[in-house]
């Protein structure tokens, strides 16, 4: 018996082991694609460096007129010294190399997350790096959306679980009256939450992620950020959460009509291991992977509700960058996104492996 | 406690060809179990009673709609969402168990005193928990063992008996074959030693050699453990290497209630003579019948007999509502023949 177990171990071991590998290499590979594919994007296939070709030329024009030494220069002479400033700035951006050249390199400091500076955007220390710009805005985007959806995801899911067993019952008919709420997003419930929460009763603020001043010292600081959460938080819950408990209970109906819960009734269990063992935990895979779907989500955070909140977070970042052409936080924040995103993936795969036999030994494994 | 079992094997035989005046250990009277539907409830189960004695073997034949498996999930009251109706009693060893609350139905009788081994048990294990810990959970969750080693070990006892290899205790539902989670299923009904033991169409989703094999572990439990049965079928033939008393079912009722060979020997009611002369046999060369027509609807049963559109000796009293009567052999029927026989041998 013992040496049976162990030798199941060890194969186990070796398979969830191979099998992380590969799931780890294709990943890295899907990443590196799409990472590529986005600095490609973003330069609009090369046709950004004649916009910047364009605007070196305009700069150097601009500072003739503020030179004037360079003005009182013969016409020629002056052309061949403005000539040769132009050449040096396209030689010190590296617009002379071909692009398809360039690419690779931006690929490579993408994926190296040596990312560079930005073009126009700077962050609110006043930095103009890329990688101090998204970690400023990270933050904040973490903050409102993990708050909100996690607490949406995990109070959705106990609910749920409760209606399932109260099939029929008036809680059930009224959540299911209640579904179609989700219908709009959750930035026009924040524009009413405002109007009657920040405008009219004057109870919480309009925006922002502190007050103006920030307060000074660790609870007034909280308390006044906490103050900010509650509209956008509330806003996200009046958007997702009644169809999120229709859902779940809907699949926690289908499931708890398996035959093993009916045989689990049968050999007298009582109703909370049964929920537990019998609902819960055959379906752990599923809720699982929502849940990293909705992290994922998190991620990137919103680009209207941050913005109607006026809300420095990744979103909001991404809309003006995107608005500015500001390649470098483009690329950057999909840089981050993807790997973020990577991340979770593979994490997800490891813990299905952990939670699901079904994955774990393989499905045609073993079978006697 | 193996051993004892063991021991027993010899009396067994004889215990088991007892007559009918043996102790009753389960008793059903008009139980009765009406579902919703859109149309008007379902009459699945329309008062039924019959009595079981201790360590035999009752077969529930009839065809596929006729009530049968509905009946045996009344027995364990695993009742859909839909419930219409249940009503009725319930004796086992002289207490009413519908009377009890489905919290004590839960902690004193289900597992305790009745389980259960389901169709199809492709899908009657949680294929993410462990067949031991399945096996070994009645016991834990009913108090019946101190500790989970010792709950473990019971499970490998049973798993000795029924013939399966001890480390598929350590496996995963999906882990095994067909033949094997069946066999895991019996093991479970078998582990707290309950008083009946539903079977409900336990080979039915399984090949045929299989199934014979299933067969002769629930004939071995049946001797070892002295086991009280009811077997669920729609399968007379396979039903006859285990029966010792057989009950018909006919849209939502009992028609027909005998011990075995009697039955199989001769048929009293019109509908298991049809039943009975639609399956093949290896002795007897014979042509194979069929029945005409299609049962009734359960939602709006007619008034008489119930076979009655499709029975060939149908005559006026039909019209009415035959009783069940029973002969001086112990055979019950739910037929007007059979009255007029009886009243005919009487005087």
């Amino acid at each position: 018996m013992k040496t049976i177990r162990s030798r199941r171990v060890r194969e186990t071991l070796g398979r969830v082991a191979r099998y992380t590998l590969l799931r780890g290499l294709a990943l890295a590979v899907t990443v590196i694609i799409a990472v590529y594919l986005t600095v490609v994007i973003a330069n609009m296939g090369g046709k950004v460096d004649d916009i910047r070709r364009g605007m070196i030329k305009e700069s150097i024009a601009m500072m003739v007129l503020a030179n004037e030494e360079l003005r009182k220069m013969p016409a020629e002479e002056r052309q061949a010294v403005l000539l040769e400033m132009e050449q040096l700035e396209v030689e010190r951006q590296g617009l002379n190399r071909p692009f398809i050249v360039r690419s690779f390199e931006y690929l490579w400091t993408a994926l190296t997350l040596d990312l560079g500076r930005a073009s126009y955007i700077s962050s609110d220390s006043g930095s103009r790096q890329v990688r101090l710009i998204l970690l400023e805005r990270l933050s904040p985007t973490l903050l409102l959306w993990a708050t909100a959806q996690i607490m949406i995801f995990f109070i959705a899911l106990f609910f749920a679980l409760i209606l399932s067993s109260r099939y029929g019952s008036f809680f059930d008919k009224l959540v299911i009256m209640l579904a179609p709420t989700s219908a709009a997003p959750g930035w026009f419930y924040g524009l009413f939450l405002i109007l009657i929460f920040a405008a009219v009763l004057k109870l919480l603020p309009f925006g922002g992620l502190v007050d103006a001043p920030p307060p000074q010292g660790f609870w007034p600081y909280s308390l006044s950020v906490l103050k900010h959460l509650v509209l956008p938080v509330a806003a996200q819950f009046m958007s997702g959460l009644f169809l999120l408990i229709y859902s779940w209970r809907t699949f926690f109906l289908i499931y708890s009509s398996e035959d093993y819960v009916e045989m689990a009734k049968a050999k007298g269990l009582p109703g909370g291991l049964i929920e537990r063992r019998y609902v819960l935990r055959p379906t752990l895979p599923y809720i699982i992977t929502n849940f990293m779907l909705m992290l994922i989500q998190v991620w990137m955070g919103g680009i209207i509700l941050e913005t109607v909140f006026n809300w420095p977070g990744l979103g909001r970042l991404l809309y003006s960058a995107i608005r500015l052409s500001d390649t470098s936080v483009i690329v950057g924040s999909v840089v981050l996104y993807a790997y973020l995103l990577a991340i979770t993936v593979f994490l997800l795969d490891i813990i299905y492996a952990i939670v699901d036999p079904r994955v774990r030994i393989g499905a045609e494994g073993g079978k006697a | 406690m193996m051993a004892v079992n063991a021991n027993s094997n010899a009396n067994a035989k004889t215990n088991a060809g007892a007559g009918t005046d043996a102790y009753a250990i389960f008793r059903l009277e008009n139980l009765q179990l009406y579902f919703n539907t859109r149309i008007g409830p379902v009459q699945a189960v329309d008062g039924v009673s019959f009595s079981l004695a201790s360590g035999r073997t009752l077969a529930l034949v009839g065809e596929s709609g006729c009530g049968k498996s509905s009946l045996g999930r009344a027995i364990l009251r695993l009742l859909p969402r839909n419930v219409h109706t249940y009503k009725g009693s319930i004796f086992l060893n002289g207490t009413d168990v519908m009377t009890y609350s489905n919290e004590r139905f839960r902690r004193q009788v289900r597992w305790v005193r009745m389980a259960l081994v389901p169709q199809a048990a492709m899908n009657a294990l949680n294929p993410v928990v462990k067949v031991e810990d399945q096996v070994a959970e009645p016991l834990l969750v009913h108090q019946r063992v101190k500790n989970k080693a010792e709950a473990y070990s019971r499970a490998y006892e049973i798993f000795k008996v029924l013939g399966l290899p001890q480390d598929f205790l350590n496996r995963y539902a999906f882990e095994l074959s067909g033949g094997m989670r069946q066999r895991a299923a019996i093991a479970m009904a078998l582990v707290m030693h309950p008083e009946l033991i539903v079977l409900d169409e336990p080979t039915s989703a399984l090949d045929l050699l299989t199934q014979s094999n299933i067969m002769n572990v629930l004939k071995k439990v049946k001797w070892e453990f002295k086991s009280t049965f009811i077997l669920i079928t729609h399968d007379i033939a396979t039903a006859s290497e285990l029966a010792d008393d057989v009950a018909v079912m006919y849209a939502g009722q009992l028609v027909e209630k005998a011990d075995a060979r009697l039955f199989y020997d001769d048929p009293l009611h019109p509908y298991s003579r049809k039943l009975m002369a639609s399956v093949p046999t290896l002795r007897k060369d014979k042509k194979l019948e069929f029945i005409p027509g299609q049962p009734p609807s359960l939602i709006n049963p007619p008034k008489g007999c119930r076979f009655a559109d499709r029975c060939e000796l149908r005559h006026e009293r039909c019209a009415a509502e035959p009783p069940m009567v029973t002969l001086p052999d112990g055979r019950q029927a739910k037929c007007w023949l059979v009255e007029q026989k009886a009243r005919e041998q009487h005087a």
